[in-house]
């Protein structure tokens, strides 16, 4: 492992474009390309938006953590809530299936995590929480260390 | 967030978007567009990224959502200058046919026409 990250914060919206930032700044460190950059930016967002929104339904006091590691040319980082949890994982993954329709959310977040990741893994337990963790390669950090 | 609203005549309504679209900020202005294409009783809505340098599935929901509303008067929606991380999420959720090419003026005077038959 090269370098780690944590960042912990409260369920607050606000605090979206704070992860965003934090975990930006951290991958900046691979020089990727802006593709790369906004799709991992795209990916925190998805992931702390549904931590908010649905792990903790808005409940502000809820906590958030954000792990994130780099590994040579791969960065693998990984959102965690102690929420409500998923029921049923397979069903949450499938493209426009969404349980908030009534405020506009569309069920499209899983569906952009994975296609914009190398490979995501969503661990969830009712009543305990959610882990979200995505890996991706970094294009340029590839040639360097290969 | 800044965002502008400019309705033209032929109840065109054309929505800028600055900086970062999210659930934080997209919660802060939904009402506000909802308000707009009511009152204009907006027949064509284009939504303009060309300053908008972030956009997650709370874009699609927003979008969707007064998509829906339009439908009640057959009101269209294009989209234009999107991102290429934006035109990838648009393509997935099923929007990658609203997108145009050109500039806002030129939509505007093309869309006309195809609003007026
Ligand atoms: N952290 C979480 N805790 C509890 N439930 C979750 C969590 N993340 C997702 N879910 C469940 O999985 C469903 C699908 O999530 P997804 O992000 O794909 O869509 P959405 O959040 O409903 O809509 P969108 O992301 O398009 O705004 C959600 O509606 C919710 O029921
Ligand atoms: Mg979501």
């Amino acid at each position: 492992m090269d370098n780690q990250m944590t960042l912990t914060f409260i369920a607050r919206s606000e605090n979206e474009g704070l992860a965003r930032v934090a975990v930006t700044s951290f991958i900046a460190q691979l020089d990727p390309t802006i593709e790369e950059l906004s799709e991992c930016k795209t990916i925190v967002s998805e992931a702390v938006s549904n931590a908010i929104i649905h792990g903790y339904a808005n409940n502000p006091n809820g906590i958030i953590t954000i792990h994130a590691i780099r590994d040579g040319a791969a960065i693998s980082v990984a959102i965690k809530d102690e929420g409500c949890g998923i029921e049923d994982i397979e069903q949450a993954r499938e493209p426009l299936y969404t349980t908030k329709p009534e405020i506009e959310r569309s069920g499209m977040g899983f569906t952009i995590m994975e296609s914009f990741s190398d490979f995501l893994q969503v661990e969830s337990n009712v009543g305990i929480g959610t882990v979200i963790t995505f890996t991706k390669q970094i294009s340029s950090a590839r040639t360097l260390v290969t | 967030m800044k965002f502008n609203m400019t309705l033209h005549p032929n109840q065109v309504l054309v929505i800028k978007l600055y900086g970062e679209l999210d659930h934080h900020q997209t919660e802060k202005v939904r009402a506000q567009i909802s308000k707009a294409i009511l009152q204009g009783n907006v027949k064509l809505l284009i939504w303009n990224l060309e300053q908008l340098h972030f956009m997650d599935s709370s874009g699609i929901g927003l979008i969707l959502g007064r998509i829906r509303e339009l439908r009640a008067v057959d009101g269209q929606t294009v989209i234009l200058n999107p991102s290429e991380t934006m035109q990838k999420i648009f393509k997935f959720s099923g929007l990658g046919g609203l997108i145009m090419e050109g500039s806002e003026q030129n939509v505007i005077l093309q869309a006309r026409g195809i609003v007026n038959g």
